[in-house]
């Protein structure tokens, strides 16, 4: 890795664990080679928010040409958002693509990666099928992404009625995630989740 | 996002498969940003265009007095003793050699994105047309105050 990339991680590398926002705003990153071209992320849930007391991890790749080019961010933990990808975790957010700047750091990509979930931008989606369901049927997004925060980012809230649907489907031998994909994507909706599964 | 498919002649379906069509279009949109295509292809997702190189070769230049004067936010080092920084437009201040591998590939300040004239004449004339719009927003909305206040 350039050199230069690698000193800039090690200085922000300081600075994201020194920094008060840690303990505050629930942000943490760690290394997870020697030579600093890959991170570990993690991100809490936001306060109010369907992923509140879920805990998230991102995947850092760090470029060579770092700063000079955004790291590339994804999310590990699957996660129901209009802006992150249900299937790759790939994420859609301006500061990751055209407007990322040289004097943007891994605290303000993670702060800003906290903020997309407190304020979702459904109009710039990347997950077609959750941003649809976000606009159309706001309660119903509410309780998919708080059963997803649920099952995957060990958050708070179960729901009775989706792991039962969940069931019955894994039951019938799906897969369960896909099971889970299949019901988020058609508003809990037996009939035509089945449908979908065994067509 | 429909529009690059219109831009591209996909817009001659019946309205019996339009539904269909809008669909398929969905999944593939969603497919080509999952594995991140559109980064590859050079499409919506990129940087501006680099500074004009006249404007970078011409940026004022300091030298550092002495250290403890604050650092670089590019490279997040320490201003030593005798190092070169430049100077652009808004006022920030950068390494010569930082901010020049900033500007050679796009046009604005990494601390406040002012902007700085580029050598495309297709963004510019982007800039502009953008600036213009502002220019008419703000315009209509002095007329609608001026009226209505
Ligand atoms: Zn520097
Ligand atoms: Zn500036």
């Amino acid at each position: 890795m350039a050199n230069i990339a690698a000193q800039r991680i090690k200085r922000e590398f300081k600075e994201v664990i020194k920094s008060e926002e840690v303990a505050k705003c629930a942000i943490k990153v760690e290394l997870v080679n020697d030579n600093y071209t890959e991170l570990k992320g993690e991100i809490a849930g936001p306060p109010d928010t369907p992923y509140e007391g879920g805990n998230f991890i991102l995947e850092i790749k760090v470029p060579e040409t770092y700063p000079f080019n955004p790291p590339k961010v994804r999310f590990i933990t699957k996660i129901w958002h209009p802006n992150i990808s249900s299937v790759t975790g790939a994420i859609c957010l301006d500061i990751l693509k055209d407007q990322w700047a040289a004097a943007m750091t891994l605290r303000t990509v993670l702060l800003s990666l906290q903020a997309l979930l407190s304020a979702a931008e459904p109009d710039d989606p990347q997950d077609a099928v959750v941003a649809k369901q976000f606009k159309e049927n706001a309660e119903m997004f509410h309780l998919t992404a708080c059963h997803w925060t649920n099952i995957y980012a060990g958050g708070p809230s179960v729901n009775k009625d989706f792991d039962d649907k969940i069931k019955k489907l894994v039951e019938m031998g799906v897969d369960e995630h896909e099971a889970r994909v299949a019901l988020s994507s058609y508003n809990w909706d037996m009939e035509r989740a089945t449908e979908q599964l065994f067509s | 996002m429909v529009d690059y498919f219109q831009e591209r002649g996909f817009n001659t379906v019946e309205d019996a498969d339009r539904s269909r069509e809008e669909e398929l279009e969905r999944h593939i949109m969603r497919l080509m940003a999952d594995f991140n295509l559109f980064d590859e292809m050079g499409m919506p997702n990129q940087l501006a265009p680099p500074a004009s190189p006249e404007i970078v070769n011409n940026l004022p230049e300091e030298k550092i007095q002495e250290t403890n004067c604050g650092k670089c936010d590019i490279c997040l080092k320490e201003y030593e003793k005798d190092e070169t920084v430049k100077i652009i437009p808004c006022k920030h201040k950068f390494h010569s050699e930082c901010i020049i591998a900033w500007l050679t590939k796009t046009n604005s300040c990494p601390l406040c994105r002012h902007e700085l004239p580029t050598s495309d004449p297709i963004y510019e004339q982007y800039r502009k047309e953008k600036k213009r719009q502002k220019e008419r927003e703000i315009d209509i909305e002095n007329l609608h105050n001026s009226m209505f206040s």
